[in-house]
């Protein structure tokens, strides 16, 4: 009896022992496995920095609405008419309807649904700063600098439907954007301050481990995050993270600051894909001239596009 | 915003009179090193020659030589010295705060230009001006002329005197520089009097050429490729190092402007076809050769040699938002309007 409970004392220690073992083998397992996930060995380049040189391409609805979002039947959409009909038998409305200018584009012209990008899904908006995003949406058509072909800014840049291209050099790295033609140059060595505001923002970066950190500061106020009239003040500060996480991935970290506009900074984050296509090339999108009709036909004696004198 | 090439290569050769020789002192032709320099090629840590740093073109050379050069490929000891003489005066004044003759340029009576050009706030030809013995940037034809066809020649004169005369009617009146589109890659490397600033960054299989004015932009792939099939403004390019010496060709280009360029050599066509070569000859010195062939405009191909200098380290070019603060286009149209309401019927 004593014999068997000792045994059996012994046998319960030996099975804790056993399952604690295992436990801890199960764990430091799986810590190695993640911990190699996350410590993806880049290739390097030849001073020996982590590679990041390539054609990459976000693959989300970023562009169109960086918070989580259902499909929308417009890129521009018009107020729902008032509900009609007589009281008890009321007529179906539409609750969004395309803007009349998109109409014609049918289901080209929709909006797809999307998750958000952005961590929490919550944009600390200042009160005040709610009341003009929605005044954006509502403008879209009128407000966003994309339509106007005007350049980007960050981070916008990074996850617009055009491929942009990192030429990693040895103390500047330059990003080129194919929307527009858009370029900004990365100092990894020492820069005064940018002597005004500007579009693309003035980008400082780093290495930590093997992610570069890039500091953009010297926005304008002008730029936008997306098509659904999220903003930004020329207080905007955008500390961005590009960490390679397999050969033909980067993860893309930015952080949000900008006192005038949020109550607190924020993030946005999405993996990043490079254009694997054997000689894949960044090609112009010059769309100034796309535009121009837009912006100046009216403006002159005579219309380009009709051939007619302007009024 | 407007005005961007006024002074255009072409109309520098006929104003800047005696500005065109060297200095004794300095280099007399970017073509050969000095030898007593101790520069020597560094490489990249991948192993390519390094062209990179901010690199502009200071010189005074006229792109075709002047009529009282002809037979004349470089300068006397005696212009050298006169010519430098006259480029430090003009920098002087240039500083000064002083317009027109003064600093080498037409005085606001003399422009063609109604309401003249860019002031010389706006202008930036290098402090002062650099002094070589070419008398043009042109080499070949030995004439130092450029061979255009007798189409081409009319178009040229024909755009001469529409420049900054207009009637500007529609967007698509002003030339392409105006319109914040390109002034071409022909001359990139060489013009921008407001923007001229080019900076090389190379990456392994990759040279990029950052060019500050309209924010014109060249990726120029190194590995070996062969051109794509895809017309764009700045055409096609592909690139490969011969010793030291970068040479890309380029072809592919498209004209989507319908329309006679200002500065008419620079205009691309479908028949374009470019070859530079970039050769670093000293720590802060490039010769920079291009070879243009374009039946469509010239009747044979064309060379011309520029020097081009790095400047220093730290220089930096910002940001060119032309098409974004382009408030003159609005403006010019509304001019048009007002010059159409004047006109009798």
């Amino acid at each position: 009896m004593t014999r068997q409970l000792r045994s059996s004392v012994v046998g319960v220690v030996v099975a804790a022992v056993v399952v604690a073992l295992g436990a801890m083998w199960l764990f430091q397992t799986t810590t190695t496995s993640q911990s190699a996930s996350q410590a993806y060995q880049p290739a390097r380049t030849a001073d020996g920095k982590p590679d990041l040189n390539g054609i990459w391409q976000a693959l989300n609805t970023a562009n169109f609405d960086i918070q989580g979002h259902a499909a929308r039947p417009g890129l521009a959409l018009m107020p729902a008419a008032p509900r009609s009909g007589v009281a008890g038998l009321v007529r179906a409305t539409h609750v969004e309807l395309p803007h009349p200018s998109v109409r014609p584009l049918g289901a080209v012209g929709g909006v797809p649904a999307g998750e958000s990008v952005v961590e929490g899904d919550e944009i600390p908006y200042q009160p005040w700063a709610v009341a003009k995003k929605k005044e954006n949406f509502d403008h879209w058509l009128e407000r966003d600098p994309e339509i106007k072909c005007y350049m980007p800014g960050v981070p916008r840049a990074t996850y617009m439907p055009y491929p942009f291209q990192i030429l990693q050099g040895t103390d500047k790295i330059v990003m080129a954007y194919e929307f527009a033609g858009a370029s900004r140059t990365v100092h990894l060595d020492t820069v005064p301050d940018s002597p005004a505001p500007t579009w693309m923002g003035w980008s400082r970066g780093r290495w930590e481990g093997d992610s570069l950190v890039v500091e953009v500061t010297d926005f304008n106020e002008d730029t936008w995050f997306d098509r659904a009239g999220n903003f930004h003040s020329d207080a905007l500060h955008v500390t961005e993270r590009y960490t390679p996480t397999s050969a033909d991935h980067l993860m893309y970290e930015a952080t949000i600051e900008d006192p005038k506009v949020f109550s607190r900074p924020w993030k946005i984050r999405m993996p990043l894909y490079r254009r694997i296509e054997q000689g894949k090339k960044l090609l112009e999108y010059k769309c100034v001239e796309f535009v121009e009709e837009m912006m100046y036909g009216h403006l002159g004696v005579v219309d380009p596009a009709t051939g007619q004198k302007n009024k | 915003m407007t005005a961007r090439h006024t002074v255009s290569t072409l109309a520098l050769a006929v104003f800047i009179a005696v500005a065109i020789a060297t200095s004794g002192a300095q280099q007399t032709s970017t073509a050969q090193p000095d030898s007593t320099s101790p520069w020597k090629q560094t490489t990249t840590p991948w192993g390519d020659p390094n062209l990179q740093g901010v690199w502009r073109y200071e010189a005074a050379i006229p792109l075709e030589r002047p009529a009282r050069f002809e037979g004349r490929e470089s300068l006397s000891d005696e212009e050298v010295k006169e010519s430098q003489r006259l480029e430090d005066e003009q920098a002087k004044q240039r500083l000064a705060g002083a317009e027109g003759a003064a600093v080498g340029r037409r005085s606001v009576a003399e422009s063609p230009i109604r309401g003249n050009e860019y002031n010389s706030f706006w202008q930036d030809h290098g402090r002062p001006r650099q002094v070589f013995r070419q008398t043009s940037l042109v080499v070949d034809p030995k004439d130092g002329r450029l061979p255009y066809t007798p189409d081409a020649r009319k178009a040229e004169a024909r755009s001469s005197a529409r420049y900054g005369a207009g009637p500007y009617e529609s967007y698509l009146d002003p030339d392409t520089g105006e319109r914040c589109l390109t002034d071409g890659v022909t001359a990139l490397m060489w013009q921008g009097p407001n923007g001229g600033h080019n900076r090389i960054v190379q990456s392994q299989g990759y040279v990029t050429i950052l060019h500050e004015e309209y924010l014109d932009r060249r990726v120029i792939p190194t590995d070996g490729r062969s051109h794509g099939t895809i017309r764009q403004w700045f055409g096609d390019a592909v690139g490969k190092w011969e010793g030291s010496t970068f040479v890309v060709d380029t072809i592919n280009f498209i004209d989507r402007t319908n329309y006679e360029w200002a500065s008419i050599f620079t205009r691309p066509s479908e028949t374009l076809h470019i070859v530079e070569r970039f050769t670093r000859t000293g720590a802060d010195a490039m010769e920079y050769r291009i070879t243009v062939e374009d039946p469509t405009t010239f009747e044979k191909p064309w060379t011309a040699v520029i020097p081009i200098t790095r400047l220093a380290d730290g220089t930096q070019i910002y940001e060119y938002a032309c098409h974004e603060g382009n408030y003159a286009m609005t403006n010019l149209l509304a001019g048009g309007r007002v010059d159409a309401a004047k006109r009798p019927r």
